[in-house]
């Protein structure tokens, strides 16, 4: 095991030296062709062999939940119980008084056992945004808690009415129209006929268990940025796409996207990390 | 004869109005939660900084829009009153509908920063002027693009645009509807997924006007 991840660290540097000249603000730059063919060529190569750089990161998580003392943190089946724990997130914790999926429970948690302000929080969130090859332990430690659920289905209690009330708040800010270029999710990731921007296909919340692979899969490790992407920088970046404001992470907005598309996945089996382009 | 004929149009257009609606109301009661929490939740994910406000204000059509998935399931009477908004909304250069210039609309169109704002930190305007038309449509031959939008190559061959009608009232009237549509695209196809560039100042009617242009006429490369 140690071994596979050692290769696997040298091969994600090696790669991440291939990228090396695409610098600090990734999402910024347009890639050439060369570029582009480049990078689906290295990442076919990845699926075929089954690596996946992604797991580095959980093994750093596994320290790094200990360093901050989540370990004291209960996540729904109790004190430090990770096992399974993403499965049944989000879910409605009486301690906050608020419904909370994974990482904003790891906010919340990190802001009780760590002694953290609400501003250290969102710096350590934030850590990797907008960068490559970054190593964050923020994104280590969801990165070890998601792997720990592998293998289980997704399964959020929507007949709880608390997780249900924020079900329907998230199902309609879907729909919600918005911003300068009057987009919102549904524009995209809505309807039963296949679509595609430019060459990438888009899944959709209306089309059976593409809503669950689609979420079921983060954190996914990006090939083109050398590092891992999760929900809520997935969640950040869309926005960003679609021109609104910028996104603030472990938002109530969050939580209610993460309970409409989660709880639209119940079932699913959880595979992470996954791999992208 | 006619009597019937009509109250059986009327029958028919309530039975296809009707669905959406009762479609609409449960969720509605189900959910239990009001507009404005909503609302709430949603600016809770945005930071605080005033001067991104105004991006979040919601104007009367996209109010009406998100309260339906897709433009099938609005009932008759909202699409109606989008259509009856978002006439309003179009303006046209100073020196009314004439050709442009498609040069200057290819450059428009082939621009995937278009709009964009700065990724992160502030900005209050679009760091690039283009619509990354083809994110949605395909556009030229051979260029690869989307499937979102419907495909556009050959546009003004398909709309009957030649070199000898283009300057008749009734080719100029031709360039004024695609014009509308690129402008505000919502007035044809209320809710649609093409944002109104013209309305949202995204394009000045200049550049709409360049655009519309580079998608008509005869010697742009869309008709080639």
């Amino acid at each position: 095991m140690r071994k596979i991840l050692l290769t696997s660290a040298v091969f994600g540097l090696a790669c991440a030296g291939l990228l090396g000249y695409q610098t600090v603000k990734a999402q910024d730059q347009e890639l050439s062709p060369e570029q582009e063919i480049k990078l689906v060529q290295e990442f076919n190569r990845m699926m075929a062999e089954g690596i996946n750089p992604g797991e580095i990161w959980a093994e750093m998580g596994k320290e790094a939940f200990k360093k901050y003392n989540l370990d004291k943190c209960d996540f729904g089946l109790g004190p430090g119980k990770v096992e399974g724990a993403f499965a049944q997130l989000p879910r409605y914790f009486p301690d906050a008084k608020k419904v909370m999926d994974l990482e904003t429970r790891i906010g919340w948690c990190l802001q009780q056992y760590a002694g953290m302000t609400p501003e250290q929080v969102k710096k350590f969130v934030q850590q990797c945004w907008g960068k490559s090859q970054c190593m964050g332990e923020y994104d280590a430690i969801v990165m070890y808690m998601s792997m720990a659920s592998n293998g289980y289905k997704v399964n959020v209690n929507l007949k709880d009415p608390q997780v249900k009330r924020m079900y329907e708040m998230g199902k309609q800010i879907y729909y919600a129209r918005l911003g300068p270029w009057d987009f919102n999710c549904a524009t995209c990731h809505a309807g039963q006929s296949e679509v595609r921007i430019r060459a990438t296909r888009l899944w959709s919340a209306d089309r059976p268990g593409e809503a669950g692979h689609a979420v079921a899969t983060f954190p996914k490790y990006l090939v083109r940025w050398a590092q891992p992407m999760t929900m809520h920088f997935r969640y950040s970046e869309c926005i960003r796409q679609m021109r609104w404001s910028p996104f603030e992470p472990h938002s109530d907005l969050a939580v209610a996207l993460s309970t409409f598309l989660y709880g639209t996945a119940n079932g699913t089996e959880i595979k992470v990390p996954s791999i992208g382009r | 004869m006619k009597k019937t004929l009509l109250l059986g149009l009327l029958a028919i257009g309530l039975v296809g109005i009707s669905p959406a609606q009762q479609k609409k109301q449960p969720t509605k009661k189900e959910a239990g939660v009001k507009p404005e929490e909503v609302r709430q939740v949603l600016l809770s994910g945005f930071e605080k900084d005033q001067r991104f406000r105004w991006k979040l204000e919601q104007d009367e059509s996209q109010r009406i829009c998100s309260q339906y998935p897709s433009r099938e399931a609005m009932p008759a009477q909202a699409i109606a009153k989008v259509i009856e908004l978002e006439n309003k909304n179009i303006k046209y250069p100073q020196w009314g509908i004439f050709w442009g210039d498609w040069q200057e609309g290819k450059k428009l169109v082939d621009n995937p920063r278009g709009g964009r704002f700065a990724s992160y930190g502030f900005a209050d305007k679009p760091t690039d002027r283009g619509g990354n038309c083809y994110a949605c449509h395909l556009i030229e031959k051979g260029v690869p693009g989307g499937t979102m939008g419907p495909q556009l190559t050959g546009y003004g061959k398909r709309y009957g645009i030649t070199k000898e009608n283009m300057n008749t009232p009734e080719g100029l009237e031709k360039l004024k509807t695609v014009y509308n549509i690129v402008y505000n695209a919502w007035h044809a196809f209320p809710c649609s997924s093409m944002p109104r560039f013209g309305y949202h100042g995204v394009l000045s009617p200049e550049d709409v006007m360049n655009i519309a242009t580079y998608l008509l006429h005869p010697e742009s490369p869309v008709n080639k």
